[in-house]
């Protein structure tokens, strides 16, 4: 079939999420396309946060959350209690809504997750934090003001900091939970430019409430609805042809 | 238009009210300001930080080092015992225990605490440190501050620390940073000065107590580095030179409560300072 996933990078089997005895994520299941970007779309409270956070195991920071099913990852179920998060979480890298510097230098805030994972030579820190702020297309703007604290950067600027911060221990996904809805349209543009310099050598996920960027960037879409995964294809099919009847009125906002 | 009138009237008295109520609060203020350096100046001399206690007959001679010196060593041991506690229950209560049953017990215990009477804690360090020990010592003294310190840090921390968003923790754990490595590297430095003023405050305050070193450190007429005899504080001894006969007393007692008044102040005006001073 042609929408079937050509790589696939992760393989979500039968994934359900409870919050206590709440069921948020109702027995999933989907493949993400290596190096491609997959947007999850749905209403709010459909689940698409919280599917996003099982990728990390984002849950396990809260008492009473429960995995059922599979996430494959490199062969391993990341969901197995024996997974280490230090390197799962090197692997998978994640951007949040808002966003988060450290209260440190804008230096401190890239070297972090280097730092965490024992990387104490000089110049190879200094090499990929270079590395890491030039991917994520900021380095022309901080280049000489490294040592200051990066509380001071704009808001797009900091949530481009947060993104080479996730990039600097190189990990082969990163999630994006609404990276630009705390932003203004020019750094939303820059991000999504930065998203696409970064397809093709990174699978991305992200979940996005505005319907003109899950279709401006992603290449394929996945549509949630009350914690099930109504329909996923190619973004342009299921932006203008997609199966599900629901599908259609949640994306031309007859409902949602 | 009658009721418009009305509302308006009504306006000006609570403006009025309010008005008064604060001009009295900042009026007595300046008043008990105004008489501790009134009379607190004629005292103030470089013998009453260099010379210890002289018997009273001796008028002019004799200062006030001994206080001074016991006051500062008895403080100083005090935050030694009480912030590492403070600090580290105030991470537990935020980090740790918050929504479980022993963390809530504990921050409302604390809670409770603040509000204990202070002379209270003093004789409760008496029949800890001071009856089985036989003899009042400094260190009594100290403990009896640091139980005073440690809700009020613990408390203050806990706050400093639940102001940080959730979502910073979650970047730091997002990037495979174990939660002690959260805390210690982000959590405890973005929260730094509202512990920082916290311990600051917390400290001011016990530099003030009286009630807690009567039954513990007791006093002493001499300059004393041992903690296990009687140790001089500055409060004390002023609350034994103000209700002494003597006049010259009475006045270095003046001059040392304006002394620890300028303390006290001046930490608060510099901490504020700095507060809005911090770069990251």
């Amino acid at each position: 079939m042609e929408n079937q996933v050509i790589e696939k990078e992760i393989e979500v089997n039968n994934l359900s999420f409870y919050y206590g005895d709440k069921l948020a994520v109702k027995n999933v299941t989907l493949d993400i396309e290596k190096n491609k970007i997959t947007a999850l779309i749905g209403p709010s409270g459909c689940g698409k946060t919280t599917l996003l956070r099982c990728f990390n195991r984002m849950h396990d920071l809260y008492k009473g959350n429960r995995y059922e099913g599979s996430i494959m990852f490199k062969n391993i179920n990341i969901l197995d209690k024996s997974v280490d998060m230090t390197n799962l979480r090197a692997e998978i890298g994640m951007v949040f809504q808002k966003p988060t510097p450290f209260p440190m230098s804008i230096f401190d805030n890239i070297a972090y997750g280097l730092r965490l994972r024992g990387i104490k030579n000089k110049t190879e820190l200094q090499d990929r934090v270079e590395n890491a702020l030039k991917k994520a297309a900021i380095w022309n703007e901080v280049s000489d003001r490294l040592s200051t604290s990066a509380m001071g950067l704009s808001g797009g600027q900091q949530q481009r900091l947060s993104i080479a911060r996730t990039l600097a221990p190189e990990p082969d996904v990163i999630l994006f939970d609404e990276p630009t809805s705390a932003l203004d349209p020019i750094s939303t543009k820059k991000i999504e430019e930065l998203m696409q310099e970064l397809r093709g050598n990174i699978t991305m996920l992200i979940v996005t409430h505005n319907m003109q960027q899950a279709a401006r960037i992603s290449d394929r879409t996945a549509f949630m609805y009350m914690g099930e995964l109504i329909e996923d294809g190619p973004t342009d099919i299921m932006f203008t042809n997609p199966e599900k009847q629901m599908t259609e009125e949640y994306i031309t906002g007859k409902f949602g | 238009m009658n009721y418009r009138f009305l509302r308006k009237i009504k306006g000006y008295i609570m403006l009025t009210l309010s008005a008064l109520a604060a001009v009295i609060g900042v009026m007595l203020l300046f008043a008990i300001l105004y008489k501790v350096i009134q009379t607190g100046m004629a005292g103030l001399n470089l013998a009453l930080f260099t010379e210890d206690e002289a018997p009273a007959f001796m008028v002019g001679e004799g200062g006030m080092r001994h206080a001074f010196v016991g006051q500062i060593v008895l403080t100083l041991a005090a935050s030694i015992i009480g912030i590492p506690v403070g600090i580290f229950g105030g991470i537990y209560l935020s980090e740790y225990g918050s929504g479980s049953k022993l963390g809530r017990f504990i921050s409302s215990l604390a809670d409770v605490s603040v509000s204990i009477p202070t002379i209270i804690i003093g004789t409760f360090i008496y029949s800890l440190l001071v009856k089985p020990l036989g003899g009042f010592n400094g260190w009594a003294g100290s403990a009896a501050l640091a139980v005073i310190l440690i809700p009020v840090i613990m408390r203050t921390t806990e706050e400093s620390l639940k102001l940080i968003p959730w979502q910073l923790r979650e970047a730091a754990l997002a990037l495979g940073t174990p939660y002690y490595k959260v805390i210690k590297d982000i959590i405890l430095k973005s929260a730094l000065t509202g512990i920082f003023t916290g311990v600051s405050l917390a400290i001011a305050r016990v530099a003030g107590e009286t009630a807690p070193l009567l039954f513990t450190s007791f006093n002493n007429k001499y300059l004393s580095l041992n903690m296990n005899e009687p140790m001089p504080s500055l409060t004390v001894t002023i609350f034994q030179y103000a209700g002494s006969p003597y006049d010259n007393w009475i006045i270095s007692a003046w001059a040392s409560a304006l002394v620890i008044t300028v303390f006290i102040l001046l930490t608060n005006i510099i901490l504020k300072y700095i507060m809005k001073r911090r770069s990251f």
